[in-house]
C-alpha cells in the first residue's frame, strides 16, 4: 500500500500483536474500522486510550440488524495526535442485549449509554444512571428498534384530525367548508 | 419574604424549560443553598422530534429537508455532513466550485451563529443592547442566504453531489458589502462587550474548564480552544477546501468564559477573511454532479463517519447504509450533547445562580441537538 497509510498500517499491526481476534480494516486515510468480540471491549478501549493515545471519545452508536438478530454497538474514538478515527464495532445478542459500561474511561460515555438504553433497550452493566433521558413514561418497546412501527403507534395513541378519517384530500374538506376552488395541476390541458 | 436565607436549607430550583438564556427548551434542576448551586441535573426531552427514526423511513433525498431542522442557529453543518457522508459511501465526486460554495455557506452560517451567541452572551450578563444589535446585523447575512437559497434560516441548499444552484449574478459584491459593514460594526461590538469592564469582571475566572481534564471530558470546539488546546476539525481533518485557504487555529489559555469569548471573537475575524478568500479563489465550472433518480436512489452497503467544525465544536454524522432505498441508521453527534449534559453537570456545583445561563451560553448549549 501507499505511504500515506503507513501510520494506519502500523496501528493495525500493533493491535494485531495484542488482540489476535480483532479484524482491522483500513477504510481510508484517518479511518479505521475494527470488528471485535463483545467481551473484549473494555480492555480494548483501555488499551487504545492509554497505550495508543486515543483520548477523545466521539460517539457511541447502536445499529439494529434485526435480520441477524443482533445489535451492533459502534464506539467512535479519535486521536488528536495521530489524527485517526477508529470505529470499534461489537455485535451483541438482540434478545438479551447486555454490554459492559465504559464509564470508568470517559465521563461522558454515561450519557450515550443512557440514551442507547432508552432508545434501543441495551443494558449497560456497571452504569449507575440508566434512568429516563429523553422519553417520559414510555411503555412501548424501545423506539429506535427496527420493529417499532411509528405509524401503528401513532394510530393507537393519538387521534387523527377531523376530516382525515378516510385519507381524503384535505383540500377537498377546505373547499367544501369555505367554497374555494381546488386548482388542477395534474391535467395536461392548459 | 423576610430576605433572611437559611444557609443550611436546600431548595430545588427549576431553570427552564423556557429560559431566555437557553437556545431551545431544556431544564436544569438545581439544588441551591442561598444563591450557590450545590448540584444540578439536566433534563431534556422538550424538543424530541425523532428525526433519526424518521430518517430510517424516508428516501435518501427526503432526509435533507429534515436534517437542517436539527439546529436552528446553525443548520448548514447538518446538510454538509449528511451530503459528505453519502458521497463517501457512494464515492461520488463533488465539483470544485461546489466545494468553494459550500465553504462560503458554512462560514456565513458560522458568522450568523456567532452573532447570535454574542447577543446571548451579552444578554445573560445584563447588557441588553447587544442582542438588539447582533440580531439585527445577523439579518443582513440571512438576506444573503435568502437570495442564494430561498430560505432565511433553513436552507436545504447543500445536497449530495454539490449544491442546489450557482451563485446569483452580483452576489459576490453584495457579500463583500455585508462583510465590510460587519467589520465596521465589530469595532463597536468590541467597545460594547469585549472591552467592557462589566463583561470582563463577570467573565474572567468564571466557568473554568481544567486544561488537563478538557479532553477527557470530551470538550470540543471553542471551549477546548479556550483552554489553550489548538484543535480544529478544519485543520485536523480538512474537508472541502479548507486546506487551500490561509488561516490559523486560534487558542487562548485560561479556560474561562473570557477566553472562550476571545476565541470566538477572533474566529469572527477569521470567518470574514475566509469568506473573502473563497470569493476570490472560486473557480468557474459546474456546481452539481448529478446522481440517479432520487426515487430509485440506492446506496451501496457501507458506513461512514464525517465531521465538521461548527460554531459550537465538532459536529458529526454516522451514516449506515444497508443497500436499500432508505438509511439503516443516521446518528447525529452534536457538541452540545457533551457540553450540555455531562460537562455542565460537572461544572455546576459551587456556581452562582446568576452565572448558570451565562456559562451555558459560553459553552454553546443547544438542546435540539441533544435530542434530535
Amino acid at each position: 500500500m501507499s505511504d500515506e497509510l503507513k501510520q494506519e498500517q502500523e496501528i493495525a499491526r500493533i493491535i494485531h500483536t495484542t488482540f489476535k481476534t480483532a479484524e482491522v480494516d483500513i477504510k481510508r486515510a484517518g479511518r479505521l474500522s475494527i470488528k471485535l468480540r463483545s467481551d473484549l471491549l473494555p480492555p480494548f478501549i483501555s488499551y487504545l486510550r492509554d497505550y495508543l493515545q486515543f483520548k477523545h471519545l466521539v460517539l457511541i452508536s447502536c445499529v439494529d440488524w434485526i435480520e441477524d438478530n443482533e445489535f451492533e454497538l459502534v464506539y467512535h474514538v479519535y486521536s488528536y495526535e495521530k489524527k485517526i478515527h477508529v470505529m470499534i464495532k461489537v455485535r451483541i445478542d438482540r434478545e438479551n442485549p447486555k454490554m459492559q459500561t465504559i464509564l470508568p474511561f470517559w465521563d461522558h460515555a454515561g450519557t450515550y449509554e443512557r440514551e442507547i438504553h432508552e432508545m434501543n433497550g441495551v443494558f449497560f452493566e456497571g452504569n449507575p444512571d440508566l434512568g429516563e433521558f429523553i422519553l417520559e413514561d414510555w411503555d412501548n418497546i424501545p423506539p429506535m428498534r427496527r420493529d417499532f412501527n411509528t405509524v401503528k403507534y401513532v394510530n393507537e395513541v393519538y387521534e387523527w384530525r377531523k376530516g382525515r378519517e378516510d385519507k381524503q384530500d384535505v383540500r377537498e374538506t377546505i373547499s367544501k367548508e369555505y367554497g374555494e376552488i381546488i386548482p388542477d395541476f395534474d391535467s395536461e390541458e392548459k | 419574604m423576610s430576605g433572611i436565607i437559611k444557609q443550611e436549607k436546600e431548595t430545588t430550583l427549576y431553570l427552564g424549560p423556557q429560559h431566555p438564556g437557553i437556545t431551545g427548551n431544556m431544564m436544569i434542576e438545581l439544588k441551591v443553598t442561598g444563591d450557590t448551586v450545590q448540584r444540578g441535573k439536566t433534563h431534556v426531552g422538550y424538543l424530541h422530534r425523532g428525526f433519526e427514526k424518521l430518517m430510517e423511513e424516508r428516501l435518501w433525498m427526503q432526509c435533507f429537508p429534515i436534517v437542517c431542522r436539527i439546529c436552528v442557529p446553525e443548520p448548514d453543518p447538518n446538510e454538509e455532513n449528511l451530503a459528505r457522508a453519502i458521497e463517501e459511501i457512494e464515492g461520488r465526486e463533488v465539483p470544485e466550485r461546489a466545494q468553494y460554495i459550500r465553504v462560503l455557506v458554512l462560514e456565513l452560517s458560522r458568522l450568523t451563529a456567532y452573532l447570535l451567541w454574542m447577543g446571548g452572551q451579552a444578554g445573560s450578563a445584563g447588557l441588553y443592547t447587544m442582542p438588539q444589535w447582533t440580531v439585527g446585523d445577523r439579518d443582513y447575512i440571512l438576506d444573503l442566504f435568502e437570495e442564494l437559497t430561498g430560505g432565511r434560516v433553513y436552507h436545504m441548499y447543500i445536497w449530495a453531489g454539490g449544491v442546489r444552484r450557482d451563485l446569483p449574478e452580483g452576489f459576490k459584491g453584495r457579500v463583500l458589502k455585508v462583510m465590510d459593514y460587519l467589520e465596521e460594526r465589530l469595532l463597536e461590538y468590541d467597545r460594547l462587550l469585549f472591552e467592557n469592564a462589566i463583561f470582563q469582571k463577570r467573565a474572567i475566572g468564571v466557568g473554568v474548564i481544567d486544561k488537563e481534564k478538557a479532553m477527557e471530558w470530551g470538550v470540543v470546539g471553542p471551549p477546548l480552544r479556550g483552554c489553550g488546546i489548538a484543535h480544529d476539525v478544519r485543520r485536523d481533518e480538512p474537508y472541502e477546501v479548507y486546506d487551500k485557504l490561509e488561516w490559523e487555529v486560534i487558542s487562548k489559555d485560561g479556560g474561562d468564559v473570557c477566553s472562550r469569548a476571545y476565541v470566538r471573537r477572533k474566529e469572527i475575524d477569521q470567518s470574514i477573511s475566509m469568506v473573502r478568500q473563497v470569493l476570490d479563489k472560486m473557480p468557474s465550472g459546474p456546481v452539481y454532479n448529478p446522481g440517479p433518480n432520487p426515487l430509485k436512489w440506492k446506496l451501496p452497503v457501507g458506513d461512514s463517519y464525517v465531521r465538521t467544525e461548527s460554531a459550537r465544536g465538532e459536529f458529526g454524522y454516522y451514516v449506515v447504509s444497508d443497500g436499500s432505498l432508505r438509511p439503516r441508521r443516521v446518528h447525529v453527534r452534536g457538541p452540545a450533547y457533551v457540553h450540555g449534559v455531562s460537562l455542565l453537570e460537572r461544572m455546576l456545583p459551587g456556581m452562582n445562580i446568576a452565572d448558570v445561563s451565562f456559562i451555558m451560553n459560553s459553552l454553546g448549549t443547544c438542546p435540539p441537538e441533544i435530542e434530535r
